[in-house]
């Protein structure tokens, strides 16, 4: 058998620490959106939520110490890719140089960013921490990833607004297919960060008590994704199959949030096709939705174009909150979810992001 | 539709643009490469008194981004710096785009800094005055992938589109996916290479590491001390080579293939035998498929720094064996700075030029040879040269390392 399949999952997000305890939390409807407070946040009536991980310990996959110099989203990926790679049952020694990982992100570096131009601006540029300033770069989570795991294979970081854990899957597939390893951690980390929460604030971006928007959320999730032919001769288990990725972009202004309902209906249909799965065929849609009206009401009335009967769908942003990882968790979950009802047909997922990046991606049962 | 096996379709490249610190296009830059011009002067962009250089490459007037008032009010420097490059490269290529299908023209850059120069000076007016002073529209243009989508929308390209923000080889690594895109069968044409501009973050992070030269920096020279900072935008134009064959398009060159690998070592010290820079290389040599002897020229990261020089050229003795002593190995940072994000593609845009027009760029400020840096460095004078194949090297913080070979159209 060929083609890429999914062996291990993992998420740690502000429900929980792991993948179980995610979905546990989803399951039961519960959502992290809460109130921003603190000290550091003045009082103001139209102050957006967000999905924060409050409390975290990134022990037993880490310990304290070294977790002590990470930024927030590296740690995350460290302890995501650790517990992914745990579910698989995937053993590193051997083959470092034959396992790569490709994190999406939108906010990777964020608080050491922040912390960085504080410094540099308050008090003078010789301030500057040159301990702060090597998390500052986007490919922190991957590269801390790549060093404590000793990934050695390719090791790359996307950026693609809210898509771009799909997009790295899309790729990723093509270094499988190219013999350019043999397994790939494949997610997104991103933290969140309390000025880049009021930039977004201050521009209208996200959700407040009187206005639609997004959520900002935090956390990392991943899956190990082999060929499939390795993946059995290692005897893995094998949870789910990567059946499509495809990518329908529109060509929109970068912060654009915008979506023609009949391109989004061409991307799903395009994935379904390019994965074999008819429509009837599909049990679960991972939506992109997200809180902002006009992409969440053209992916409803696309839905509506694609499918005859409406499937089962599920919105997991509205409990998480939006920014790449959270497509990384739905990989995941959907994952998990093949693994446990392989009958219960295929599961499409949607992103649909800013500026018209716009893709799907299709998983079936093993 | 995606073809998942590895395919026989070739990638020309049909179309090149560049803006840097020697000129605002191709042309102007390439002629001052080759004549061992410094792109490096005081910098302008914020009063950089307070920190150990003061000297960048810095692109001095910016060039018209070619779209209307109203969108330009909205670019950030590196925008205007990708959407230039872009109209270069496109115009350059020859292609028709109003009788192309726009799905098959995907556009993947390398980038990293992005609008954070706008962001900084709303930061700072924030801090100084309060919000009423800041203009945060304008910390919209941060994530890295802004000016991807401005080209696409520029253009109206709607094939796949991505980013890629590994630092410092950011857009040598988008190289790599821009081709896949095309081997795959998934693109016709992707507009690829990558922008990066000057920001107080990055200017303030190297001086922090104490990674930086008080003067212009100097590659492989006993004396360097670090590498200056630069920014540019390079684009090229990959284009299925049996398709621009038959529109008898420019064809400058093939990009035969690429190494991606990760050092597992360190955030931002190289690993110093060049063990883990030579695997990157080998990789590269194995995906297209060449031999040692087959290298004719390599354009090397050579940042100037203590540690990367030494660690480079052992990597390349390690991949190249005997071969890299034979061939000539220059670092064009010497001339336009180190482009973080963008680096790899400019040098990736000058290495396409030393093949297409048969001139090896130098390494420039170079003086007192270094025995740990003992290859051919073209040393201060450009050198002609038949080039037939030859490598770039990427090596970037957290040890994503990325090396792309490029070779002659024998058309």
């Amino acid at each position: 058998m060929t083609g890429p399949v999914i062996t291990g999952a993992a998420a740690v997000t502000a429900l929980g620490r792991d993948l179980a305890s995610t979905r546990a939390a989803l399951a039961e409807g519960r959502s992290a959106v809460a109130d921003v407070e603190g000290q550091d946040v003045p009082a103001r009536k139209d102050r957006s939520p967000a999905a924060r991980i409050v409390r975290f310990s990134s022990e037993p996959e880490l310990p304290k110490m070294k977790a002590r110099r990470l930024d927030r989203a590296s740690l995350y990926a460290v302890v995501a890719a650790k517990q992914a790679l745990a579910d698989a049952g995937y053993a590193m020694a051997g083959l470092e140089e034959r396992t790569g990982i490709l994190l999406g992100t939108g906010s990777a570096g964020a608080g050491p960013l922040v912390e960085l131009e504080r410094q540099m601006a308050l008090e003078s540029p010789d301030a500057a921490s040159p301990f702060l300033f090597p998390y500052t770069v986007a490919n922190a989570p991957a590269s801390v990833t790549a060093i404590e795991l000793g990934i050695k294979g390719p090791n790359v970081t996307i950026t693609q607004k809210d898509a771009a854990a799909l997009n790295a899957l899309f790729w990723g597939r093509m270094l499988l297919a190219d013999g350019r390893a043999d397994a790939l951690l494949v997610g997104a980390a991103d933290e969140w960060n309390l000025d880049y929460h009021f930039a977004y604030e201050r521009v209208h971006a996200t959700r407040t008590a009187t206005r639609a928007g997004f959520v900002l959320g935090e956390g990392a999730a991943c899956v190990l994704v082999e060929e499939e032919s390795r993946a059995r001769e290692r005897g893995a288990a094998v949870r789910a199959r990567v059946a499509s990725v495809v990518m329908r972009p529109a060509a929109l202004s970068p912060q654009v949030r915008r979506a023609d309902a009949g391109v989004l209906a061409a991307a799903m249909r395009a994935a379904l096709d390019e994965a074999g799965v008819a429509p009837s065929g599909v049990g679960l849609v991972h939506l992109s939705r997200n809180g902002v009206l006009e992409t969440d009401r053209a992916e409803e009335a696309a839905l509506a174009a694609v499918f005859a009967a409406p499937p089962r769908t599920a919105a997991v942003k509205e409990q998480l909150g939006e920014n790449p990882f959270a497509g990384a968790v739905q990989l995941a979950l959907a994952s998990a979810e093949l693994a446990e009802r392989p009958g219960a047909g295929a599961v499409l997922i949607n992103a649909f992001g800013a500026g018209g990046n716009f893709l799907c991606a299709v998983l079936r049962s093993a | 539709m995606y073809d998942r096996r590895v395919s026989t379709r070739r990638v020309a490249i049909t179309g090149l643009g560049a803006v840097t610190s020697l000129g605002n296009d191709l042309e102007t830059t390439w002629k001052g490469l080759v004549e061992g011009r410094c792109g490096i002067r005081p910098i302008t962009l914020f009063d950089a008194s307070g920190f150990r250089t003061q000297l960048a490459a810095e692109v001095r007037e910016l060039p018209d981004a070619g779209v209307s008032p109203r969108v330009r009010r909205r670019l950030s420097r590196t925008d205007v710096l990708g959407l230039a490059a872009a109209a270069e490269a496109l115009a350059a290529s020859g292609l028709d785009l109003s009788r192309e299908n726009p799905l098959r023209i995907g556009v993947v850059l390398g980038a990293g800094v992005s609008g954070l120069l706008d962001s900084e000076n709303d930061f700072r007016a924030l801090l100084a005055h309060g919000p009423r002073a800041a203009r945060p529209t304008r910390v919209l243009n941060q994530p890295p992938d802004q000016t991807t989508d401005r080209i696409a929308e520029r253009w109206g390209l709607l094939g796949p589109r991505s980013t890629i923000t590994t630092a410092c080889s950011s857009s040598a690594t988008s190289l790599g996916f821009a081709a896949d895109l095309i081997r795959h069968g998934l693109c016709d044409v992707v507009v690829t290479g990558g922008a990066d501009t000057f920001a107080r973050l990055t200017h303030g992070g190297f001086n922090a590491l104490r990674a930086v030269d008080t003067e212009p920096c100097r590659p492989f020279d006993r004396r360097r001390k670090g590498l200056t900072i630069g920014e540019a935008a390079g684009i090229l134009v990959f284009e299925e080579e049996e398709r621009a064959r038959r529109r008898g398009a420019p064809i400058l060159a093939r990009f035969l293939g690429y190494g991606i690998t990760s050092d597992a070592h360190h955030m931002t010290q190289p690993e110093s035998s060049g063990e883990a820079g030579a695997r990157t290389i080998r990789a590269c040599l194995a995906a297209a498929r060449l031999d040692p002897a087959d290298v004719d020229y390599v354009n090397a990261h050579g940042t100037a720094t203590p540690q990367n020089d030494p660690a480079e050229t052992a990597s390349l003795k390690k991949a190249l064996g005997a071969r890299a002593k034979e061939i000539p190995v220059s670092s064009i940072k010497s001339m336009l700075g180190h482009c973080l994000c963008s680096a790899g593609a400019i040098e990736a845009v000058a290495t396409v030029l030393t093949i297409a027009r048969g001139v090896v760029p130098p390494t420039i400020h170079y003086r007192e040879p270094d025995p740990e840096c003992d290859l051919d460095v073209v040393p201060n004078e450009a050198r002609e040269a038949r080039v037939r194949t030859a490598l770039s090297n990427s090596f970037a913080f957290g040890g994503n390392s990325t090396v792309v070979a490029f070779g002659e159209f024998p058309g």
